[in-house]
C-alpha cells in the first residue's frame, strides 16, 4: 500500500473512531518504513481536525470528539517509543497549562479545548478541575509552559481567573506567559478587566488565540 | 413500598459498582442511551418543534426509564454508581407527591402537575433565575419588582457578586456572607412589595458550596424552595447530599436541577429527551425533589431556543408529564439579552412549547446568563404573560406559532445581541421601566399577539 492509501486510511480510522484501525493502520505505515511523523502529522492529526471540525458545526457531537481523541491517543501510544528513540519529535506549537479555576468543578468545556489543542499540536498539560492559583504556578514553572488557559463556568468563578493573573503578576512572573481565559459567563470585557492576554468563546476559537498568542510571544 | 430512603441512597454512593468518571461517560452513557433511542426509535423531525405524538412521548418515557434503569448516577467523589432496581423507579414515581406548596399566608402557591395541553395555568417562578448582580441596591429592587409582578407564584433570586466592593470567591468567607446577605435582602425586598409570605425558590443562588446555602438559609423558611442541582450528565457530587440532609431535617421543599446538554455526552435531540425523562426519576431517587428543574441547553449557543432542544424540551416535558405526577419546571435560557427584540421571540417560542408540553416555568435568564446585571422584571413578566396565554393552546396550533417565531431568529442564535443591563433600562432610584424600555415591551407584546399568542391583558 502507497504511503498516501495508509495516510487516508489513518484518518478514516481516526473519523471513525476505531482504536483498532488507527493501531493497525500506524503499524502498517510503520512497518512500510514511513516516518513516524508524517503519519501524525499527515495522516492522524487530519483525522482529528476533520472531526474537530464537525463538532465545531454539530455534524457531531461531544462522544465523537472524545472518541475520536482516544484513536488518536491509542495510535500515538505505538508511535510515541518510535519518536522517542528517534530523538525526535513531532512539531511543538507551543505548551500550554490548562485547567479549570478553583471552586469549579466544570470540565467538558475545558476538556474540549484541550482535546483540540493537542489536535493542532500543542503540548498541553492539563491540571484538571477546581484548581488552585498555585498550581498553575508551579506547572507553568515546571513545564516551561507558554501559555496558562484559565477555564470557569460559574459568576463566583471568575474572580478565581483574576487570583491567578494576580499570583503570577506578584512572583514577577507574569510576562513570562501569554495568559488566555475562557468558559460560558467570560467576557473580553473580564479578560480585559482582569488583564488576560485574550479571551475565546468557543473551543475553536481557543486554539486560535493559542496561535496568535504563540505568534505574538515569538514576534 | 414507598421510595428508596436517603440512607440507603447514600449507602449506594459508597457501595456501588465502582468505575472511572471517564468509562461511566464513554462507555456506559453514552452507548445505553443510544441502545435505547435506536430500540424505541426516537427521531427527531426538524419540521415539527412540538409533536402531538403521545405515542412517541411514551416511547421516550420507556426508553428513558430503561436507561436510567442500566446507567443510574455517577457519584463525582466516591467514583460509584448509584442504581436502581425497576421497582425502585416505579415505587418513586408512584409515590411521589403531584404538588408541593411554597411560601406562606397570603402568598402561598401550589405547584402542580400539569399535562399536554392542560388548561390549568402553569406555575411562574419569575426572576433573575441566578444571574449575578453588582450592588444590593440593584438586588432588592429587583426582588421588589418581581414581588410586585402579580404573575410572580415564587422568585428566583439573583447573585450577589460582592459584599462591600470585595469580589465574592466560592468557598470563602465572602461567599458564606454573601450568601446570608442575599437572603436577608430577600426578605427587604419583598417586604417592600407588601408580599413578605411570596417563597424564594433557588435558594441561594450566590452560594455554590454546601457551607454558604446553610449558613444562609437562618433567614429563609422551609417553605422557600431548595435548589438542589447535579453535574451533566447524570452526575452529583457529594456536598449536595449535605444539602439534603440539611434540608430533609428543617422539613424544606427541594427543587431538584438538572441541565442535559445537546451537544455533550447526550448528543442530539433526542438523547436530550430521553436523558430529560432519566433526569427526572434521579431527581426523585437521589436529589430527593418535590418537584424538578430542568434547564436543556445548546452546548454551543447557550440557550434552549435553538430548534432542536426545543423539540427535546418538548418531547421530553411530554414524555414525563404524561407518565409521572411529580411536578416539573423547565428554565428556558435565551441566546438574546434582556429587551432585545430577538429576546421576546425566543421566549415567546420556549414558553410556549413548555406550557402546551405540561410544564411549569421558570423565568428569565437571557443572553446565557453571562452578564453581571443583565437582568429586570419586564422580560419574567413577559414570559409569564406568554405562558397564561398559551395554557390550553393544542399542541398543533402552538408549533404553528413557534415555527413562525423561530424563523424570525434561528439564523442569529451564534450571534445574538447583549440587550440592555438593568442600570441601562430601569430607573435606579425608583426601580421603574424607564420610557423607552416600556415602549419596547409594549411594541413587542402586540407584535407577537399579532403572530398567534393569545395575550389575556
Amino acid at each position: 500500500m502507497g504511503d498516501q492509501a495508509l495516510l487516508e486510511k489513518m484518518s478514516q480510522a481516526i473519523i471513525a473512531l476505531d482504536k483498532d484501525a488507527a493501531i493497525e493502520a500506524v503499524e502498517a505505515a510503520i512497518s512500510e518504513g514511513m516516518s513516524p511523523l508524517k503519519a501524525i502529522e499527515e495522516g492522524l492529526q487530519p483525522g482529528i481536525k476533520t472531526v474537530g471540525e464537525r463538532f465545531e458545526t454539530f455534524e457531531c457531537y461531544l462522544p465523537e470528539l472524545i472518541g475520536s481523541a482516544q484513536a488518536f491517543t491509542a495510535a500515538m501510544d505505538v508511535l510515541e517509543p518510535i519518536i522517542a528513540q528517534m530523538s525526535d519529535n513531532q512539531k511543538n506549537n507551543g505548551t500550554v497549562v490548562m485547567g479549570t479555576v478553583k471552586g469549579d468543578i466544570h470540565k467538558i468545556g475545558k476538556d474540549i479545548v484541550v482535546l483540540l489543542l493537542k489536535t493542532r499540536g500543542f503540548n498541553v498539560i492539563d491540571l484538571g478541575e477546581n484548581i488552585p492559583a498555585s498550581e498553575f504556578l508551579k506547572a507553568a514553572q515546571k513545564h516551561n509552559a507558554n501559555i496558562i488557559g484559565l477555564s470557569a463556568l460559574l459568576n463566583t468563578t471568575m474572580p478565581a481567573q483574576q487570583e491567578v493573573i494576580n499570583l503570577f503578576k506578584e512572583q514577577g512572573i507574569r510576562d513570562d506567559y501569554a495568559i488566555m481565559v475562557g468558559g460560558a459567563p467570560i467576557s473580553q470585557k473580564w479578560a480585559d478587566q482582569i488583564g488576560a492576554d485574550g479571551y475565546a468563546k468557543t473551543a475553536e476559537e481557543a486554539v486560535k488565540l493559542a496561535f496568535d498568542l504563540m505568534n505574538v510571544k515569538t514576534a | 413500598m414507598s421510595r428508596v430512603p436517603f440512607l440507603d441512597v447514600i449507602d449506594r454512593t459508597f457501595e456501588g459498582k465502582y468505575i472511572s468518571q471517564e468509562d461511566f461517560e464513554m462507555n456506559v452513557f453514552v452507548p445505553e442511551l443510544r441502545k435505547v433511542i435506536e430500540k424505541y426509535k426516537i427521531k427527531f423531525d426538524p419540521q415539527v418543534l412540538i409533536p402531538d405524538d403521545d405515542d412517541l412521548a411514551d416511547r421516550i418515557f420507556q426508553a428513558g426509564l430503561e436507561f436510567y434503569q442500566n446507567v443510574g448516577t455517577y457519584c463525582v467523589d466516591t467514583e460509584r454508581i448509584i442504581s436502581f432496581s425497576e421497582k425502585e423507579i416505579l415505587d418513586a414515581l408512584r409515590t411521589a407527591s403531584n404538588k408541593v406548596a411554597f411560601g406562606e399566608g397570603r402568598d402561598l402557591r401550589w405547584l402542580k402537575n400539569r399535562t399536554p395541553e392542560s388548561e390549568t395555568p402553569p406555575f411562574c417562578f419569575l426572576g433573575a433565575v441566578g444571574v449575578a448582580v453588582s450592588s444590593d441596591e440593584i438586588f432588592v429592587n429587583l426582588i421588589q419588582a418581581f414581588s410586585e409582578c402579580e404573575l410572580t407564584d415564587t422568585i428566583t433570586m439573583p447573585s450577589l457578586t460582592n459584599i462591600n466592593g470585595r469580589t465574592v470567591r466560592p468557598n470563602s468567607p465572602f461567599e458564606v456572607m454573601a450568601a446570608i446577605r442575599s437572603a436577608r435582602l430577600y426578605k427587604e425586598g419583598t417586604a417592600r412589595a407588601g408580599r413578605p409570605g411570596i417563597a424564594a425558590m433557588n435558594a441561594i443562588a450566590c452560594a455554590s458550596s454546601d457551607v454558604a446555602k446553610i449558613a444562609g438559609s437562618h433567614y429563609l423558611r422551609p417553605t422557600d424552595g431548595w435548589m438542589i442541582g447535579s453535574t451533566a450528565e447524570l452526575k452529583v457530587e457529594t456536598p449536595r447530599f449535605n444539602e439534603i440532609a440539611y434540608v430533609r431535617d428543617i422539613g424544606g421543599r427541594i427543587l431538584a436541577e438538572t441541565t442535559p446538554l445537546l451537544g455533550g455526552f447526550c448528543g442530539g435531540p433526542e438523547g436530550v429527551a430521553v436523558a430529560s425523562v432519566a433526569y427526572h426519576l434521579h431527581g426523585l431517587l437521589v436529589l430527593r425533589g418535590d418537584c424538578q428543574l430542568h434547564c436543556p441547553l445548546h452546548l454551543k449557543f447557550v440557550c434552549a431556543t435553538a430548534p432542536p432542544v426545543l423539540w427535546a424540551l418538548s418531547v421530553g416535558a411530554q414524555a414525563i408529564t404524561r407518565n409521572s405526577h411529580s411536578p416539573i419546571m423547565i428554565s428556558p435560557f435565551l441566546a438574546a439579552g434582556a429587551m432585545e427584540e430577538m429576546c421576546f421571540l425566543e421566549a415567546a417560542a420556549a414558553v410556549t412549547a413548555i406550557v402546551v408540553s405540561g410544564s411549569n416555568l421558570e423565568a428569565q435568564v437571557t443572553y446565557g446568563g453571562a452578564t453581571t446585571d443583565l437582568t429586570g422584571p419586564l422580560t419574567p413578566q413577559f414570559s409569564a404573560e406568554v405562558a397564561h396565554a398559551t395554557a390550553g393552546m393544542t399542541r398543533k396550533d402552538a408549533n404553528d406559532i413557534v415555527i413562525k417565531l423561530v424563523d424570525q431568529f434561528k439564523t442569529s442564535l451564534g450571534e445574538a445581541p447583549r440587550g440592555k443591563l438593568y442600570q441601562e433600562a430601569y430607573d435606579m432610584r425608583t426601580g421603574r421601566p424607564l420610557p423607552e424600555t416600556l415602549k419596547k415591551y409594549k411594541q413587542m407584546k402586540e407584535k407577537i399577539g399579532k403572530m398567534g399568542i393569545p395575550f389575556k391583558v
